[in-house]
């Protein structure tokens, strides 16, 4: 009886894979589809002298990005470590205004980046933008549906390749394995933004809501052997910017509360329930000047777990890190870019000797840490179509997948590099 | 020497900003403009909506027009634009690739704005003023209007008069 209904369980859990790869083929295709027709329509577009009104109405904005990548030392990207062509995004975008007051916009994403998040399409966002209040000085928008983190310096655009500084981010901020919780949420988002002419511009924004977690990212973020089911209770932030008037400066700070809970599998499973709760704080700085541009983040997380390993097991955790990137106009069309990042996941273990010892050797010391060294250069060919090339030197393992229950068989190794080049077009 | 200084600076032409002729603000500050450009102030001062063109970004017009009227570089508008468009946060300007692409978009927007370089203007004026003024019937000016306008207004579309 109980091995029927595993097999029964078995069966369905195969049926629904295939009907998701099947649904996750058919978005894909449908994606690249609409691309290839936007595209042809776009360029018909240019020629055609028509009616600007309706174009402003309903406007369709995509990307298409291919790159190559190499990692080494690492299962950053893959586990064999050969050179790799997981590194494709492509979007596109929606926006239509039915009125003064409401305004659609939704965009479809779909992204190969080979160890660091599911492959496949998602809907990126899918929301309702109501202009609840608009003057010459003020402008108040409430945003409900699938919205984008936008707490961050390069949360909203981390998918967007054009949009953001480098070809990877900055993984102790922008970590492609929490990619698909910290990008965006369901539920509910406000702006408020206020500019004036004597203290420069204000925006605040906070948002309440919860992402859904696959299995595929259960076992990304705990662990493979992770059976049960991990679901976020809850995601709320909040964030403020500041822009004094005509400055080169802009400055930003941001507060995230949120809880995950996890439900042990009946049968089988290793891990116990289990509540985790993660807490961050982070300070921003932008300065923007005709050749040189600098901007850094400093944060501090807090990450506590009850249970998982052991029904009584308690951890709190409180890690820290900062990141500082500078970028160099050498011609208005070629930039230049250096960043350093450095960041622990417990402060009081900077150098990870306590975890190895705590975890009995299982875990190697430089798991507690991460910190990267990145050159990059970018050339814009045309208004729409730039190439990107850049080289990490990383130290440390602290931000690989999965996280949780680390992997230290492939991962062996402190020292890790990696280079990519990507290009990318939009519209 | 100075008299070639002089004739160099001249052949920089000035630039222009300009509005769909209903748009009732004729003078606006920079900050107003830099606002506009920056997507911060959505509506005009009767509360009608405000539609931005723009040129692309390579292109030299619009680069001395990021610098020189807005004060801020081509490639922070990029980056404003860019978080607005594919984040899904609002809606960015619109971008057409020529100046003529451009008076067309401004002249059948209500509510547009753009630039161009003053002798495009000029050249518009003159030559193509009685084709695209019959092509857009229905927008012409009530004639008070443009009686009390007669500085600002050069023909088909507003012309902006813009003070620090």
């Amino acid at each position: 009886m109980l091995s029927q209904l595993k097999t029964d369980i078995l069966a369905v859990t195969s049926n629904v894979n295939s009907l998701l790869a099947a649904m996750s083929y058919f978005f894909t295709s449908l994606l690249l589809a609409t691309l290839v027709v936007v595209l042809s329509v776009n360029s018909l577009h240019a020629t055609e002298n028509e009616s600007f009104t309706s174009t402003q109405q309903f406007q369709l904005h995509g990307f298409l990005s291919q790159g190559v990548i190499d990692v080494n030392g690492s299962d950053f990207v893959n586990d064999d470590g050969e050179l790799s062509t997981e590194l494709t995004e492509l979007g596109l975008n929606a926006s239509y205004q039915f009125n003064d007051k409401f305004r659609f916009a939704a965009q479809l994403v779909y992204l190969d980046g080979g160890n660091r998040y599911a492959q496949g399409a998602r809907l990126d966002y899918a929301l309702i933008d109501w202009s609840a209040y608009n003057n010459e000085n003020w402008q108040a928008n409430i945003y409900l549906g699938r919205f984008k983190n936008n707490h961050w310096l390069y949360s909203s655009s981390r998918d967007v390749p054009f949009a953001r500084p480098s070809i990877i981010l900055p993984q102790s901020v922008y970590f492609d394995g929490f990619r698909d919780i910290a990008v965006g949420s369901d539920g509910i988002a406000a702006k408020i933004s206020h500019s004036t002419d004597d203290y420069g511009n204000f925006d605040w924004q906070i948002s309440y809501g919860a992402s859904p977690i696959s299995k595929e990212q259960t076992k990304n973020i705990l662990s493979e052997y992770a059976l049960g089911d991990a679901k976020q209770d809850y995601d709320s932030q909040t964030s403020l910017y500041w822009q004094p008037d005509f400055s080169s400066w802009r400055f930003g700070i941001s507060l995230l509360d949120a809880g995950f809970s996890y439900q042990g599998a009946d049968n089988g499973d290793r891990f116990y329930d289990a509540q985790f709760n993660f807490q961050f704080y982070t300070f921003n700085a932008l300065f923007e000047a005709e050749i040189w541009e600098f901007s850094g983040e400093i944060y501090q997380q807090r990450f506590t777990i009850d249970g998982f390993y052991h029904p009584s097991f308690k951890i709190d955790n409180i890690g820290q890190g900062f990141y500082l990137q500078s970028r160099y106009k050498l011609t208005p069309r070629l930039t230049l870019l250096a960043r350093y990042e450095d960041f622990y996941l417990n402060k009081d273990d900077k150098d990870g000797e306590k975890l190895e010892q705590e975890s009995g050797g299982l875990i190697p010391y430089y798991f507690g840490f991460h910190k990267d060294v990145t050159l990059g250069i970018n050339f814009d060919v045309t208004s729409n179509f730039s190439a990107r090339m850049e080289y990490h030197w990383v130290k440390g393992a602290g931000r690989l997948t999965p996280v949780v229950a680390p992997n230290p068989n492939i991962n062996n190794s402190e020292d890790w590099q990696m280079w990519a080049v990507q290009l990318m077009y939009w519209f | 020497m100075l008299l070639l200084w002089f004739f160099v600076t001249c052949q920089v032409s000035a630039i222009e900003v300009i509005t769909h002729p209903h748009v009732i603000d004729n003078n606006l500050t920079k900050s107003q403009l830099r606002r506009i450009y920056t997507m911060r102030q959505l509506r005009w001062s009767d509360n009608s909506a405000i539609t931005v063109f723009v040129l692309p970004s390579q292109h030299s017009l619009h680069q001395r027009f990021a610098k020189e009227q807005l004060q801020i570089f081509p490639y922070q508008l990029n980056r404003i634009w860019h978080k607005l468009t594919y984040s899904g946060l609002g809606v960015a300007p619109t971008v057409v690739e020529s100046e003529q692409a451009l008076i067309a978009a401004v002249i059948n927007t209500p509510g547009a704005i753009g630039y161009l370089e003053d002798m495009t203007l000029a050249q518009v004026n003159s030559n193509k003023n009685k084709a695209v003024t019959s092509e857009i019937a229905g927008v012409e000016q009530a004639p008070v209007m443009e009686k009390k306008q007669q500085e600002r207004v050069k023909g088909v579309v507003n012309v902006v008069t813009i003070k620090d």
